[in-house]
Protein backbone atom coordinates (compact mmCIF):
# COMPACT_ATOMS: atom_id res chain seq x y z
CA UNK A 1 0.00 0.00 0.00
CA UNK A 2 2.33 2.95 -1.36
CA UNK A 3 1.95 6.21 0.36
CA UNK A 4 3.14 9.20 -2.23
CA UNK A 5 3.48 12.84 -0.83
CA UNK A 6 2.97 15.37 -3.14
CA UNK A 7 4.08 18.96 -3.88
CA UNK A 8 2.44 22.13 -6.00
CA UNK A 9 2.94 25.40 -6.21
CA UNK A 10 2.98 25.98 -9.93
CA UNK A 11 1.11 29.24 -9.47
CA UNK A 12 -0.27 31.49 -6.25
CA UNK A 13 -1.32 28.15 -4.40
CA UNK A 14 1.24 25.84 -2.40
CA UNK A 15 -0.15 22.56 -1.36
CA UNK A 16 1.63 19.16 0.06
CA UNK A 17 -0.67 16.40 -0.55
CA UNK A 18 -0.44 12.29 1.02
CA UNK A 19 -2.10 9.65 -0.96
CA UNK A 20 -2.10 6.12 -0.52
CA UNK A 21 -4.31 3.72 -2.62
CA UNK A 22 -6.99 6.21 -3.34
CA UNK A 23 -7.25 7.82 -0.47
CA UNK A 24 -6.16 11.47 0.29
CA UNK A 25 -4.77 11.78 3.96
CA UNK A 26 -3.79 15.10 4.10
CA UNK A 27 -3.79 18.16 1.52
CA UNK A 28 -3.18 21.09 3.47
CA UNK A 29 -2.80 24.41 1.29
CA UNK A 30 -1.73 28.16 1.30
CA UNK A 31 -2.81 30.51 -1.14
CA UNK A 32 -0.79 34.08 -1.74
CA UNK A 33 -3.10 36.90 -1.82
CA UNK A 34 -2.32 39.96 -3.91
CA UNK A 35 -4.05 43.66 -3.09
CA UNK A 36 -7.20 44.16 -5.34
CA UNK A 37 -6.14 45.74 -8.72
CA UNK A 38 -3.24 43.69 -8.57
CA UNK A 39 -2.16 39.96 -9.75
CA UNK A 40 0.39 37.83 -8.48
CA UNK A 41 3.82 37.44 -9.90
CA UNK A 42 6.70 34.93 -10.31
CA UNK A 43 9.14 35.89 -7.71
CA UNK A 44 6.80 37.15 -4.94
CA UNK A 45 4.94 33.86 -5.42
CA UNK A 46 8.06 32.14 -4.99
CA UNK A 47 9.26 34.19 -1.80
CA UNK A 48 5.75 33.26 -0.60
CA UNK A 49 6.13 29.47 -0.99
CA UNK A 50 9.41 29.38 0.34
CA UNK A 51 8.23 30.81 3.40
CA UNK A 52 5.41 28.07 4.58
CA UNK A 53 6.14 25.20 2.57
CA UNK A 54 8.52 23.42 5.12
CA UNK A 55 5.10 23.80 7.59
CA UNK A 56 2.77 22.76 4.99
CA UNK A 57 4.99 19.61 4.68
CA UNK A 58 4.95 19.22 8.47
CA UNK A 59 1.45 19.76 8.72
CA UNK A 60 0.35 16.92 5.54
CA UNK A 61 2.44 14.60 7.68
CA UNK A 62 0.47 15.40 11.04
CA UNK A 63 -2.63 15.46 9.40
CA UNK A 64 -2.09 12.28 7.59
CA UNK A 65 -0.54 10.54 11.04
CA UNK A 66 2.41 9.61 9.02
CA UNK A 67 6.20 9.79 9.37
CA UNK A 68 8.74 9.90 6.79
CA UNK A 69 9.21 5.96 7.14
CA UNK A 70 5.62 5.88 5.98
CA UNK A 71 6.35 7.48 2.66
CA UNK A 72 7.46 5.80 -0.56
CA UNK A 73 7.39 8.19 -3.18
CA UNK A 74 7.69 12.04 -3.36
CA UNK A 75 6.38 13.70 -6.29
CA UNK A 76 6.20 17.23 -7.16
CA UNK A 77 4.91 19.31 -10.09
CA UNK A 78 7.46 19.18 -12.76
CA UNK A 79 5.13 21.62 -14.76
CA UNK A 80 3.97 23.45 -16.59
CA UNK A 81 3.44 26.82 -14.46
CA UNK A 82 5.09 29.71 -13.36
CA UNK A 83 9.17 29.34 -13.10
CA UNK A 84 10.41 31.00 -10.32
CA UNK A 85 7.50 29.48 -7.87
CA UNK A 86 8.11 25.78 -9.53
CA UNK A 87 11.74 25.78 -9.28
CA UNK A 88 11.30 26.87 -5.30
CA UNK A 89 9.00 23.64 -5.07
CA UNK A 90 11.37 21.34 -6.78
CA UNK A 91 13.84 22.20 -4.10
CA UNK A 92 12.35 21.23 -1.23
CA UNK A 93 11.03 17.96 -3.48
CA UNK A 94 14.56 17.17 -4.26
CA UNK A 95 15.90 17.96 -0.67
CA UNK A 96 13.28 15.86 1.00
CA UNK A 97 13.63 12.96 -1.32
CA UNK A 98 17.54 12.62 -0.77
CA UNK A 99 16.84 13.20 3.06
CA UNK A 100 14.56 10.36 3.40
CA UNK A 101 16.29 8.28 0.78
CA UNK A 102 12.76 8.16 -1.51
CA UNK A 103 12.20 8.14 -5.18
CA UNK A 104 11.81 11.16 -6.70
CA UNK A 105 8.52 11.57 -9.38
CA UNK A 106 7.71 15.22 -11.61
CA UNK A 107 4.23 15.08 -12.28
CA UNK A 108 2.28 17.18 -15.00
CA UNK A 109 0.37 19.55 -13.18
CA UNK A 110 -2.98 18.82 -15.84
CA UNK A 111 -2.27 15.29 -15.47
CA UNK A 112 -3.10 16.02 -11.83
CA UNK A 113 -6.06 17.44 -12.05
CA UNK A 114 -7.44 14.65 -14.00
CA UNK A 115 -5.93 11.89 -11.99
CA UNK A 116 -7.67 13.58 -9.13
CA UNK A 117 -11.10 14.43 -10.92
CA UNK A 118 -11.28 10.91 -11.91
CA UNK A 119 -10.00 9.55 -8.58
CA UNK A 120 -13.09 11.62 -6.69
CA UNK A 121 -15.68 11.01 -8.73
CA UNK A 122 -15.46 8.05 -10.54
CA UNK A 123 -15.87 8.58 -13.60
CA UNK A 124 -14.20 6.28 -16.28
CA UNK A 125 -13.50 7.87 -19.76
CA UNK A 126 -14.95 10.97 -19.70
CA UNK A 127 -14.08 13.82 -21.90
CA UNK A 128 -12.23 16.29 -19.64
CA UNK A 129 -12.97 20.01 -19.41
CA UNK A 130 -9.63 21.69 -17.90
CA UNK A 131 -10.29 25.44 -16.89
CA UNK A 132 -8.35 27.10 -14.71
CA UNK A 133 -6.13 30.50 -14.32
CA UNK A 134 -2.85 28.90 -16.38
CA UNK A 135 -4.72 26.55 -18.80
CA UNK A 136 -7.97 26.07 -20.80
CA UNK A 137 -8.22 22.37 -22.63
CA UNK A 138 -10.60 20.08 -23.66
CA UNK A 139 -8.79 16.56 -23.13
CA UNK A 140 -10.23 13.02 -23.81
CA UNK A 141 -7.93 9.77 -23.13
CA UNK A 142 -6.97 7.66 -25.95
CA UNK A 143 -4.10 5.07 -26.32
CA UNK A 144 -1.72 5.92 -23.80
CA UNK A 145 -2.08 9.83 -23.60
CA UNK A 146 -4.62 12.53 -22.67
CA UNK A 147 -5.06 13.82 -26.17
CA UNK A 148 -6.02 17.72 -26.19
CA UNK A 149 -8.82 18.15 -28.56
CA UNK A 150 -9.49 22.19 -28.27
CA UNK A 151 -7.41 24.56 -26.32
CA UNK A 152 -7.60 28.27 -25.73
CA UNK A 153 -5.15 30.08 -28.45
CA UNK A 154 -3.86 33.05 -26.21
CA UNK A 155 -5.17 32.90 -22.66
CA UNK A 156 -5.93 30.60 -20.24
CA UNK A 157 -10.11 31.82 -19.41
CA UNK A 158 -9.49 31.94 -15.49
CA UNK A 159 -6.88 33.97 -16.54
CA UNK A 160 -9.48 36.64 -18.31
CA UNK A 161 -11.98 36.36 -15.37
CA UNK A 162 -8.57 37.09 -13.35
CA UNK A 163 -7.45 40.49 -15.41
CA UNK A 164 -10.99 41.36 -15.75
CA UNK A 165 -11.10 41.30 -11.98
CA UNK A 166 -8.31 43.76 -11.49
CA UNK A 167 -10.12 46.47 -14.02
CA UNK A 168 -12.81 46.61 -11.28
CA UNK A 169 -10.86 46.24 -8.54
CA UNK A 170 -12.34 43.22 -7.58
CA UNK A 171 -10.79 41.59 -4.29
CA UNK A 172 -8.45 38.82 -4.89
CA UNK A 173 -9.75 36.65 -1.47
CA UNK A 174 -10.32 34.19 -1.57
CA UNK A 175 -9.81 34.37 -5.67
CA UNK A 176 -11.17 36.47 -8.02
CA UNK A 177 -12.97 34.17 -9.60
CA UNK A 178 -14.68 33.14 -7.27
CA UNK A 179 -15.74 37.29 -6.55
CA UNK A 180 -16.81 37.24 -9.89
CA UNK A 181 -18.77 34.10 -9.48
CA UNK A 182 -20.95 36.38 -6.28
CA UNK A 183 -21.15 39.08 -8.68
CA UNK A 184 -22.47 37.87 -11.51
CA UNK A 185 -25.29 35.65 -9.21
CA UNK A 186 -26.45 39.85 -9.25
CA UNK A 187 -26.32 40.50 -12.85
CA UNK A 188 -29.57 41.59 -14.55
CA UNK A 189 -28.55 42.80 -18.01
CA UNK A 190 -26.39 40.46 -20.44
CA UNK A 191 -24.16 42.88 -22.60
CA UNK A 192 -23.14 41.26 -25.70
CA UNK A 193 -19.32 40.48 -26.20
CA UNK A 194 -17.21 39.14 -28.47
CA UNK A 195 -17.99 34.84 -29.12
CA UNK A 196 -14.66 33.19 -30.15
CA UNK A 197 -15.05 29.91 -30.39
CA UNK A 198 -12.48 28.81 -33.70
CA UNK A 199 -13.44 24.95 -34.41
CA UNK A 200 -12.00 22.85 -31.72
CA UNK A 201 -10.58 26.07 -30.41
CA UNK A 202 -11.47 29.16 -27.96
CA UNK A 203 -9.88 32.93 -27.70
CA UNK A 204 -10.37 35.15 -24.78
CA UNK A 205 -7.67 37.89 -25.50
CA UNK A 206 -9.86 39.81 -27.46
CA UNK A 207 -12.74 39.54 -25.34
CA UNK A 208 -10.62 40.56 -22.31
CA UNK A 209 -9.62 43.57 -24.52
CA UNK A 210 -12.94 44.56 -25.23
CA UNK A 211 -14.38 44.07 -21.99
CA UNK A 212 -11.64 46.50 -20.30
CA UNK A 213 -12.39 49.18 -22.87
CA UNK A 214 -16.07 49.01 -22.48
CA UNK A 215 -16.37 48.56 -18.93
CA UNK A 216 -14.93 52.17 -17.84
CA UNK A 217 -17.17 53.71 -20.36
CA UNK A 218 -20.69 51.72 -19.36
CA UNK A 219 -20.09 52.12 -15.77
CA UNK A 220 -19.27 55.72 -15.97
CA UNK A 221 -22.60 56.26 -18.34
CA UNK A 222 -24.75 54.01 -15.84
CA UNK A 223 -25.41 51.92 -19.20
CA UNK A 224 -24.54 48.56 -16.86
CA UNK A 225 -23.38 48.07 -13.25
CA UNK A 226 -20.33 45.99 -12.59
CA UNK A 227 -22.17 42.74 -11.50
CA UNK A 228 -23.58 42.66 -15.47
CA UNK A 229 -20.36 42.98 -16.56
CA UNK A 230 -19.55 39.99 -14.37
CA UNK A 231 -22.30 38.35 -15.43
CA UNK A 232 -22.34 38.73 -19.24
CA UNK A 233 -18.47 37.87 -19.21
CA UNK A 234 -19.43 34.49 -17.36
CA UNK A 235 -22.09 33.58 -19.82
CA UNK A 236 -19.83 34.59 -22.47
CA UNK A 237 -16.97 32.57 -22.29
CA UNK A 238 -18.78 29.45 -20.30
CA UNK A 239 -20.88 29.03 -23.17
CA UNK A 240 -17.83 29.14 -25.28
CA UNK A 241 -16.27 26.13 -23.36
CA UNK A 242 -19.97 24.50 -23.38
CA UNK A 243 -19.46 24.28 -27.46
CA UNK A 244 -15.97 22.84 -27.70
CA UNK A 245 -16.64 20.34 -25.01
CA UNK A 246 -19.79 19.65 -26.55
CA UNK A 247 -17.85 18.82 -29.72
CA UNK A 248 -14.97 17.12 -28.45
CA UNK A 249 -17.90 14.79 -27.12
CA UNK A 250 -19.58 14.43 -30.05
CA UNK A 251 -15.96 13.79 -32.02
CA UNK A 252 -15.68 10.32 -29.28
CA UNK A 253 -18.93 9.93 -28.74
CA UNK A 254 -18.31 10.08 -24.61
CA UNK A 255 -21.30 9.76 -22.24
CA UNK A 256 -19.30 11.36 -19.48
CA UNK A 257 -17.70 15.11 -18.82
CA UNK A 258 -15.40 15.70 -16.33
CA UNK A 259 -14.64 19.57 -15.09
CA UNK A 260 -11.75 19.88 -13.54
CA UNK A 261 -9.21 22.72 -12.72
CA UNK A 262 -9.75 26.11 -10.45
CA UNK A 263 -12.62 27.97 -13.06
CA UNK A 264 -14.42 24.22 -12.33
CA UNK A 265 -15.65 25.08 -9.24
CA UNK A 266 -17.68 27.69 -10.87
CA UNK A 267 -21.51 26.66 -10.42
CA UNK A 268 -22.60 28.45 -13.23
CA UNK A 269 -20.49 26.75 -15.50
CA UNK A 270 -21.24 23.36 -13.94
CA UNK A 271 -24.68 24.13 -14.57
CA UNK A 272 -24.20 25.21 -17.98
CA UNK A 273 -22.12 22.12 -18.46
CA UNK A 274 -25.08 20.04 -17.01
CA UNK A 275 -27.81 21.49 -18.92
CA UNK A 276 -25.51 20.34 -22.23
CA UNK A 277 -25.04 16.91 -20.94
CA UNK A 278 -28.37 16.08 -20.29
CA UNK A 279 -29.19 17.46 -23.57
CA UNK A 280 -26.93 14.50 -24.75
CA UNK A 281 -27.66 11.98 -22.35
CA UNK A 282 -24.64 12.16 -20.85
CA UNK A 283 -23.36 12.58 -17.31
CA UNK A 284 -21.26 15.44 -15.90
CA UNK A 285 -18.83 15.01 -13.01
CA UNK A 286 -16.97 17.91 -11.06
CA UNK A 287 -15.42 18.14 -7.90
CA UNK A 288 -15.33 20.84 -4.98
CA UNK A 289 -13.07 23.54 -4.35
CA UNK A 290 -10.86 21.10 -1.78
CA UNK A 291 -9.75 19.36 -5.37
CA UNK A 292 -10.28 21.61 -7.89
CA UNK A 293 -8.77 24.16 -6.96
CA UNK A 294 -4.48 23.61 -7.29
CA UNK A 295 -3.88 21.27 -4.64
CA UNK A 296 -0.64 19.02 -3.49
CA UNK A 297 -3.03 15.88 -3.14
CA UNK A 298 -3.81 15.66 -7.08
CA UNK A 299 0.09 15.67 -7.53
CA UNK A 300 0.62 12.68 -5.16
CA UNK A 301 -1.96 10.92 -6.94
CA UNK A 302 -0.72 11.24 -10.59
CA UNK A 303 2.17 10.38 -8.83
CA UNK A 304 1.22 7.55 -7.35
CA UNK A 305 -0.06 6.28 -10.10
CA UNK A 306 3.12 6.73 -11.77
CA UNK A 307 5.01 5.22 -9.05
CA UNK A 308 2.73 1.88 -9.54
CA UNK A 309 3.37 1.82 -13.09
CA UNK A 310 7.40 2.12 -12.78
CA UNK A 311 8.03 5.92 -13.39
CA UNK A 312 10.99 7.27 -11.60
CA UNK A 313 12.88 10.52 -12.10
CA UNK A 314 16.18 10.56 -11.41
CA UNK A 315 18.04 13.49 -9.63
CA UNK A 316 19.50 14.13 -12.71
CA UNK A 317 15.75 15.09 -14.11
CA UNK A 318 14.41 16.51 -11.77
CA UNK A 319 14.22 20.08 -13.00
CA UNK A 320 11.36 22.06 -13.91
CA UNK A 321 9.55 23.00 -17.24
CA UNK A 322 7.44 26.17 -17.46
CA UNK A 323 5.48 24.83 -20.76
CA UNK A 324 4.74 20.75 -20.25
CA UNK A 325 2.05 19.99 -22.12
CA UNK A 326 -0.50 17.51 -21.31
CA UNK A 327 0.06 14.81 -24.20
CA UNK A 328 3.57 15.07 -24.00
CA UNK A 329 3.66 12.20 -20.99
CA UNK A 330 2.73 8.63 -21.78
CA UNK A 331 0.12 7.13 -19.50
CA UNK A 332 1.27 3.81 -18.91
CA UNK A 333 -0.93 3.73 -15.58
CA UNK A 334 -4.16 3.24 -18.20
CA UNK A 335 -4.83 0.74 -20.99
CA UNK B 1 32.43 26.33 15.39
CA UNK B 2 35.70 27.76 15.46
CA UNK B 3 37.16 24.77 13.15
CA UNK B 4 34.65 25.06 10.69
CA UNK B 5 35.36 29.28 10.81
CA UNK B 6 38.96 28.11 9.32
CA UNK B 7 37.73 26.05 6.75
CA UNK B 8 35.47 27.97 5.73
CA UNK B 9 37.68 31.20 4.75
CA UNK B 10 39.69 28.83 2.88
CA UNK B 11 37.80 29.78 0.01
CA UNK B 12 39.27 29.73 -3.66
CA UNK B 13 39.62 32.24 -6.04
CA UNK B 14 38.65 31.77 -9.56
CA UNK B 15 42.81 31.73 -10.07
CA UNK B 16 43.06 29.11 -8.49
CA UNK B 17 39.74 27.08 -9.43
CA UNK B 18 37.54 25.28 -7.29
CA UNK B 19 38.76 22.67 -5.20
CA UNK B 20 42.31 24.35 -3.83
CA UNK B 21 41.94 24.93 -0.34
CA UNK B 22 44.17 27.33 0.37
CA UNK B 23 45.23 29.78 3.55
CA UNK B 24 43.52 32.49 4.00
CA UNK B 25 43.72 35.56 1.74
CA UNK B 26 44.10 39.03 2.32
CA UNK B 27 41.52 40.98 -0.60
CA UNK B 28 44.80 42.91 -1.01
CA UNK B 29 45.94 39.87 -2.61
CA UNK B 30 43.51 39.59 -5.23
CA UNK B 31 42.57 41.04 -7.98
CA UNK B 32 40.86 44.70 -8.16
CA UNK B 33 36.86 45.13 -6.91
CA UNK B 34 37.82 41.60 -4.89
CA UNK B 35 35.17 41.57 -2.01
CA UNK B 36 35.41 39.14 1.16
CA UNK B 37 32.64 38.75 3.07
CA UNK B 38 33.06 36.44 6.68
CA UNK B 39 31.59 35.92 10.00
CA UNK B 40 28.31 35.11 10.69
CA UNK B 41 25.83 34.36 8.20
CA UNK B 42 22.44 33.97 8.56
CA UNK B 43 21.32 33.52 5.12
CA UNK B 44 18.92 35.80 2.86
CA UNK B 45 15.88 34.38 4.77
CA UNK B 46 17.17 35.04 8.11
CA UNK B 47 17.45 31.63 9.20
CA UNK B 48 21.01 30.35 10.43
CA UNK B 49 21.79 26.60 8.89
CA UNK B 50 24.48 24.48 8.53
CA UNK B 51 26.36 27.16 6.97
CA UNK B 52 25.47 29.99 8.90
CA UNK B 53 28.57 29.83 10.97
CA UNK B 54 31.70 30.68 8.58
CA UNK B 55 30.10 30.82 4.83
CA UNK B 56 32.43 33.10 2.90
CA UNK B 57 31.69 34.99 -0.30
CA UNK B 58 34.49 36.39 -2.52
CA UNK B 59 33.54 38.55 -5.71
CA UNK B 60 36.18 40.08 -7.73
CA UNK B 61 36.22 41.30 -11.58
CA UNK B 62 39.00 39.89 -13.41
CA UNK B 63 41.04 41.80 -15.90
CA UNK B 64 39.94 41.41 -19.22
CA UNK B 65 41.36 38.30 -20.66
CA UNK B 66 41.84 37.32 -24.60
CA UNK B 67 44.25 34.72 -24.79
CA UNK B 68 43.81 32.20 -21.87
CA UNK B 69 39.71 31.90 -22.04
CA UNK B 70 38.87 30.46 -18.04
CA UNK B 71 37.49 27.07 -18.11
CA UNK B 72 34.11 26.64 -16.54
CA UNK B 73 32.85 23.17 -15.31
CA UNK B 74 29.34 22.31 -15.07
CA UNK B 75 27.55 20.41 -12.39
CA UNK B 76 28.61 16.90 -13.95
CA UNK B 77 32.10 17.87 -14.06
CA UNK B 78 32.29 18.53 -18.02
CA UNK B 79 34.41 21.35 -19.20
CA UNK B 80 33.51 24.00 -21.67
CA UNK B 81 35.54 27.37 -22.44
CA UNK B 82 34.07 30.02 -21.96
CA UNK B 83 34.92 33.10 -24.48
CA UNK B 84 35.55 36.64 -22.99
CA UNK B 85 36.76 39.30 -26.00
CA UNK B 86 38.61 41.81 -26.01
CA UNK B 87 37.58 44.68 -23.36
CA UNK B 88 34.89 42.85 -22.17
CA UNK B 89 35.03 42.04 -18.03
CA UNK B 90 34.11 38.61 -16.21
CA UNK B 91 32.82 38.70 -12.89
CA UNK B 92 33.27 36.33 -11.13
CA UNK B 93 31.84 35.55 -7.21
CA UNK B 94 32.75 32.40 -5.34
CA UNK B 95 30.85 31.15 -1.96
CA UNK B 96 32.31 28.07 0.22
CA UNK B 97 29.29 27.03 3.01
CA UNK B 98 30.06 24.37 5.27
CA UNK B 99 27.99 21.52 6.36
CA UNK B 100 27.69 19.28 9.09
CA UNK B 101 28.95 16.24 7.11
CA UNK B 102 30.07 15.75 3.61
CA UNK B 103 26.61 14.34 2.79
CA UNK B 104 24.59 17.11 3.94
CA UNK B 105 27.28 18.86 1.59
CA UNK B 106 26.37 17.03 -1.67
CA UNK B 107 22.57 16.92 -0.78
CA UNK B 108 22.64 20.14 -1.44
CA UNK B 109 24.84 20.34 -3.80
CA UNK B 110 22.11 18.18 -5.91
CA UNK B 111 18.88 20.02 -4.58
CA UNK B 112 20.61 23.07 -6.58
CA UNK B 113 21.82 21.66 -9.64
CA UNK B 114 18.85 22.50 -11.78
CA UNK B 115 18.62 25.73 -9.97
CA UNK B 116 21.77 26.75 -11.76
CA UNK B 117 20.53 25.43 -15.28
CA UNK B 118 18.13 28.16 -15.35
CA UNK B 119 20.39 31.03 -15.79
CA UNK B 120 21.67 31.67 -19.25
CA UNK B 121 24.93 33.65 -19.74
CA UNK B 122 26.19 32.68 -16.01
CA UNK B 123 28.75 29.78 -15.79
CA UNK B 124 28.04 28.35 -12.33
CA UNK B 125 30.17 25.74 -10.81
CA UNK B 126 30.00 23.58 -7.53
CA UNK B 127 31.73 20.70 -6.13
CA UNK B 128 32.08 19.54 -1.85
CA UNK B 129 35.46 20.04 -0.50
CA UNK B 130 35.01 17.94 2.67
CA UNK B 131 31.91 18.77 4.38
CA UNK B 132 31.72 22.46 2.20
CA UNK B 133 29.53 23.16 -0.53
CA UNK B 134 31.61 25.41 -3.27
CA UNK B 135 30.50 27.52 -5.54
CA UNK B 136 31.79 30.07 -8.31
CA UNK B 137 30.05 32.18 -10.46
CA UNK B 138 31.17 33.30 -13.70
CA UNK B 139 29.14 36.12 -16.07
CA UNK B 140 29.66 39.39 -18.23
CA UNK B 141 26.47 40.43 -17.90
CA UNK B 142 26.41 42.24 -14.63
CA UNK B 143 22.61 41.81 -14.23
CA UNK B 144 21.96 37.84 -15.09
CA UNK B 145 25.24 37.54 -12.69
CA UNK B 146 23.51 38.99 -9.82
CA UNK B 147 19.96 37.40 -10.49
CA UNK B 148 21.77 34.21 -10.49
CA UNK B 149 23.96 34.72 -7.46
CA UNK B 150 20.47 35.76 -5.41
CA UNK B 151 18.06 32.73 -6.68
CA UNK B 152 20.55 30.53 -5.77
CA UNK B 153 21.17 32.17 -2.64
CA UNK B 154 17.36 32.11 -1.84
CA UNK B 155 16.89 28.63 -2.52
CA UNK B 156 20.39 28.25 -0.58
CA UNK B 157 18.84 29.20 2.57
CA UNK B 158 15.74 27.18 2.20
CA UNK B 159 18.02 23.96 1.62
CA UNK B 160 19.42 24.44 4.91
CA UNK B 161 16.28 25.23 6.89
CA UNK B 162 15.44 22.45 4.87
CA UNK B 163 17.60 20.01 6.14
CA UNK B 164 17.52 21.49 9.64
CA UNK B 165 13.97 20.50 9.87
CA UNK B 166 14.20 17.06 8.61
CA UNK B 167 17.71 15.70 9.18
CA UNK B 168 17.41 12.44 10.65
CA UNK B 169 18.84 11.56 14.37
CA UNK B 170 22.34 10.37 13.37
CA UNK B 171 23.73 7.46 15.39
Amino acid sequence: MPAVLGFEGSANKIGVGVVRDGKVLANPRRTYVTPPGTGFLPGDTARHHRSVILDLLQEALTEAGLTSQDIDCIAYTKGPGMGAPLVSVAVVARTVAQLWNKPLLGVNHCIGHIEMGRLITGATSPTVLYVSGGNTQVIAYSERRYRIFGETIDIAVGNCLDRFARVLKISNDPSPGYNIEQMAKRGKKLVELPYTVKGMDVSFSGILSFIEDVAQRMLATGECTPEDLCFSLQETVFAMLVEITERAMAHCGSHEALIVGGVGCNMRLQEMMETMCQERGARLFATDERFCIDNGAMIAQAGWEMFQAGHRTPLSESGVTQRYRTDEVEVTWRD
Amino acid sequence: MQALEDDARGATNGAGGLGNQQSPQTPEGRSSGSLEVKGDHSGPEGQGGPGSEGAVAEAAVAPPQVEQAPRALGPAGDAAPVAVGPGSELLEFTLTVPFRSPLEADMARRSLIPVARRHQGVVQESTVNGSALAVRWTAEDPILFRTAINSFLDHLSLVIRNIRRLRPRLP
